[in-house]
Order: structure tokens, then sequence, then C-alpha cells
């Protein structure tokens, strides 16, 4: 599971109302060198909730001296889009398992996959 | 009727792609040339999502666009990470996604499985909830209206045979497919030595050498009245079938294995039905599965509602069953047109489940070897009538405007915008 992947996740347990950023609980987990494509970063910046990537990455302590806030012309800046490129790419979740903030509820990650599936009563 | 449905659905769609999982072989997969366009329109830097990805095949077209998987077979989703996508497992009812995360989410052969409208409502719901204001949504379902086939009733079950009788036709076909290449499929893998992983068949090759017993037949039903019958009025079946039975699938007690129990009666009812009319001939079978009505008068004097229930529905001369989520190489290169339907998948194999159990597991041993899967594998379809997957979305989802709508590859395709909903 890649830290984006991660970003677009979130507990779907029935009845919960606050069930994102999922809480990343590591076990294992692979770097990988990935090819940097500075305009596909930037475009997939507007479509991230900046606090949860920053959030995941320093949990995993690959931070990286990621900012808290989003910069200013993020676009023309070579050396923050790398940064956001390694932690949404480069860097996957093998092992582990993801909780939800609100119900405690865990989802375990093996192999790399996340199994997201609900029992019949949380669904 | 939920419950029933969701049993009905983990019986007959989800444990099946599990026990078929393995014999899913890239070299009988291509990407439908629209499914194809429509990844490729997207703009660099889109998040798309495959829910109900599969093996992942299409989870490699485009590279400027970010995507990722999902689907309830665990399998299959192995088999898609291990080419190295993003998937995960989850049930397409309870996206795990957050609102509006995605600019586009594919649905291809997927809402065809659930088995009631409230399911597939709720399905194509969930994603248009995962799209942001302007997504796209594609939708394929199976269609009911098809050149070379005849669905009686919209709730079929499809048999799977992974590795049909091998005839010439398919031997030679089989030493000449080996440069069928196709350049976007680059991860398709080298084929497997398996033989059970290779059964492409020519239908048109294949149709002389085909004995009687190999005709491919469906039996259908309308799966309301299978629901209410199995809620209401399913007579038990021998408990030592259903231990048997519950202990297959690993299940062992408690009120889970009861309402399999419920289930395997449900389709035992089917499977018993069909066979008792299947002791004959198969000229008698062929005669009086067309003779069915709904509501005729049939010679083995079941009782009323059960017959009403009950339609066998043969394909009769019809050596192929394409299926809605493949398309062979073979078949395009042969004719050029790139408009085949699908390909041969499935083998019927006539559930005779009552017949001779003796002779059947022979013909199973035989004819699958020692990896063969212990029952029948039969998939649940809903087949979608022309306008339905139209109605379905314009009448029940406003969150979504209907951009296009056409018959692609023997399926009823609809294309999607989200739309701003404004509530007060």
């Amino acid at each position: 599971m890649k830290l984006l992947t991660h970003n677009m996740l979130t507990s779907h347990v029935k009845g919960v109302i606050k069930g994102y950023p999922l809480l990343i609980k590591a076990t294992e987990v692979k770097v990988s060198e990935v090819e940097f494509n500075p305009q596909f970063v930037s475009r997939m910046i507007p479509k991230l909730e900046w606090t949860a990537l920053v959030q995941a990455a320093d949990g995993l302590g690959q931070l990286n001296d990621l900012p808290n806030e989003l910069v200013p012309d993020y676009e023309k800046n070579d050396e923050f889009l790398r940064k956001v490129h390694h932690v949404l790419l480069e860097v996957e979740v093998l092992e582990g398992c993801l909780q939800c903030p609100e119900s405690g509820r865990v989802f375990p990650i093996s192999r790399g996959v996340p199994n997201m599936l609900l029992n019949e009563d949380e669904s | 009727m939920e419950e029933a449905a969701s049993q009905l659905e983990r019986d007959h769609v989800h444990s099946v792609y599990e026990k078929i999982a393995p014999y899913f072989n890239d070299s009988r997969y291509k990407a439908w040339p629209k499914v194809r366009q429509f990844l490729l329109d997207q703009e660099p830097g889109s998040i798309v999502a495959d829910v109900g990805c599969g093996n992942g095949k299409y989870l490699d077209i485009n590279d400027d666009v970010f995507k990722l998987g999902c689907d309830v077979c665990s399998p299959l989703v192995d088999t898609a990470r291990s080419r190295g996508y993003e998937v995960q497992v989850c049930d397409g009812l309870r996206l795990p996604y957050r609102r509006g995360c995605f600019d586009a989410v594919l649905s291809i052969a997927v809402i065809h499985h659930l088995s009631t409208k409230e399911r597939r409502i709720r399905a194509i719901k969930e994603m248009a909830r995962t799209l942001r204001v302007g997504g796209r949504l594609m939708v394929y379902v199976w269609a009911m209206e098809q050149k070379r086939r005849k669905f009686e009733k919209q709730d079929v079950f499809i048999p799977w045979n992974p590795n049909p009788p091998s005839s010439p036709a398919s031997s030679r076909r089989r030493g000449g497919s080996s440069n069928d290449s196709d350049g976007g499929d680059k991860h398709r893998k080298v084929k497997s030595t398996s033989s059970m992983a290779d059964e492409d068949e020519d239908p048109a090759g294949a149709k002389d050498q085909r004995s009687p017993k190999d005709q491919r037949w469906f039996f259908s039903r309308s799966l309301d009245s299978v629901l209410d019958f199995g809620c209401l009025a399913t007579p038990k079946p021998p408990a030592r079938e259903l231990n048997v039975s519950c202990a297959q699938m690993g299940e062992v007690g408690g009120p889970k294995a009861c309402r399999r129990a419920r289930g395997v009666a449900l389709i035992r009812q089917f499977s018993s039905i069909f066979s008792s009319s299947a002791n004959g001939s198969e000229e008698d079978v062929f005669g009086s599965t067309a003779d069915l009505g709904g509501t005729r008068e049939r010679s083995d004097g079941r009782p009323a509602g059960e017959r009403e229930a009950v339609f066998g529905a043969i394909i009769s001369g019809c050596s192929s069953v394409p299926l809605p989520d493949l398309v062979t190489h073979q078949r395009e290169r042969l004719d050029g047109t790139g408009q085949d339907e699908g390909d041969v998948e499935s083998q019927g194999t006539p559930p005779q489940r009552q017949a001779s159990s003796e002779s059947l597991q022979d013909r199973q041993v035989n004819r699958w070897g020692k990896e063969k899967p212990a029952d029948p594998c039969l998939r649940y379809y809903h087949v979608f009538r022309e306008g339905e997957l139209l109605e379905l979305i314009q009448n029940h989802v406003e969150e979504l405007h209907v951009l296009q709508s056409y018959l692609d590859h023997s399926n009823w395709c609809v294309v999607a915008e989200k739309v701003q909903v404004w509530k007060i």
C-alpha cells in the first residue's frame, strides 16, 4: 500500500462518522525508487488530504522535512515535488494494519494488500 | 431477502471466483477498446479506481494516471498485486474510500453479479460517492439481448469449466496461438503449462466434435422467486448432504452454516428439478425444457409453485458461452472485426447433482484432473435488459448524469458524470 492509496482510504464501519485518516501500524515498510514525474505529482497535490499525508509519512519515519502546510507555488518547486513524490509513491507498507480512528477496528495489511472487508454486523 | 441475496452472492459469485481464480489466464483477456479509451481519456495526474478489478487487466493502461483496484476476491487481488498494482480487498457495497476522491471509476462486469435491484443501486451509489463532482463512471453489465444466445430469465447461473474436452480444433489453435500478441497487453503471462489454464476453444472448429452431452446450457429462473422460495418453503435436503456441503466450505456449525445450508438447499432444489428432467434422453431434455412456459403442466407432477418458478433454458447448438468479461484474441484475429462478444470460458456441465454422484465424480476427475473444484462452479448473473442500467442510474442515483449508453461486446454500458446535488 502506497501512501497515495492510504490518502484515499477511509474506515467504512457502520455508524462511524470520522473514520479518516486511518492510523497506519506498519511492521514492514519498503522504499523503492519510482521514476519522478513533476507534472504528475503537482497535479496530484490538490487531490490530497495534505494533513493526512504528512501524518502518515511522519508515522513511518519518512517525513524528510515535508512541511505541515502546503507550500505556495509548489508546481515550480522541484525540491518540494520530489519530497512529495517520495512520500506518495516510493514508500510502501507491506505488512501491518490500518486502524479506524473512531471505532478502533483494525484492517490487516498483508503482502502490501489492505483487507477492508467488513463483517456483516459492521456494514 | 437481503441476507439471502448476500448468501447467494457469496456462494455463487465470491466463492466461485475464489475457486476459479487460479485458472484465470491473461492469454484469454484483452482490454476492451472502449474501456481502454475511457482510461486513456483521463487527464494526466488523475486518480482512477477499478472497482471489481479481478486480476487487474485494466490497471496497466495509461501510465499518466494513478490507478487503484479493488475486488472482493482475495486470490484475484493477490494476482493483481503480484503484477505490481495498487489493490485492496473490499466489498463493492461498502467501498473504503473517502467521498469525492476519484476522477474516474470503472465497474466492468461487476454489477450483474449482484442479486437484487436494491443492491445493484447501492453499488452504483457507492461508486458515485467516491467520485469527485465532474468525475466519470463507466459501468459494463452483461446484456440479455445477445445475438447468439437467449436467456429465458434475467437471473441465471452460468457453469464454469476450466478444462473443456480437448478437440483437434482446440489443440491446433493452441499451437498457433503463441504468436498472437497484442502490444497493449504487456502483462500477459507466458502460457501456463497446465492445460486447465488454456481453455480457449474455437467455437466454429469445435462444434462438429461436440457430443450432445457437451451442449452448453443454462438454467434460470427469477431470483425473486428463488429467494421467496428459499425463505419460505424450501424442503430440507437430507442432513448428510448438508454436512458435506458445509464441510467443503470449511464452515461447520453456527448460524452461518445454517444460512449456507439454506443456500445449498436452494441450489440443490434447482439442480434436482433440473436433473430430474434430464433423466431421459438428451432429446427429452431439450423437448421438455423447450416446453417450459412457466405454468405449463409437467409430467413429473411437481407442485405448482415449484413448477412455476423453475425454468430450464438451453442454448442449443450454441457451442460457446461468451462471458461478459472476456474476449479472445483468436476470434478477433480470425474475424478481424474486433466485435466478437466474448470468450469460450465455460463448458456446459449440466448440474446433475442428483443423477449419479459417482459417475459425475468420475467425469470430473477425468476432465479436470486432480485439482478439480469439488462442485460444479455456477456463477450467478443478473443479465440486463435494454434500458435497465440506464433506468437504474437515471431514476435511482441522483448524483449521476448519464452521458452515454450503448451496447458493446454483449454488454450494456453507461458512462455517467457526477453532478452536484443541492440539498436543502
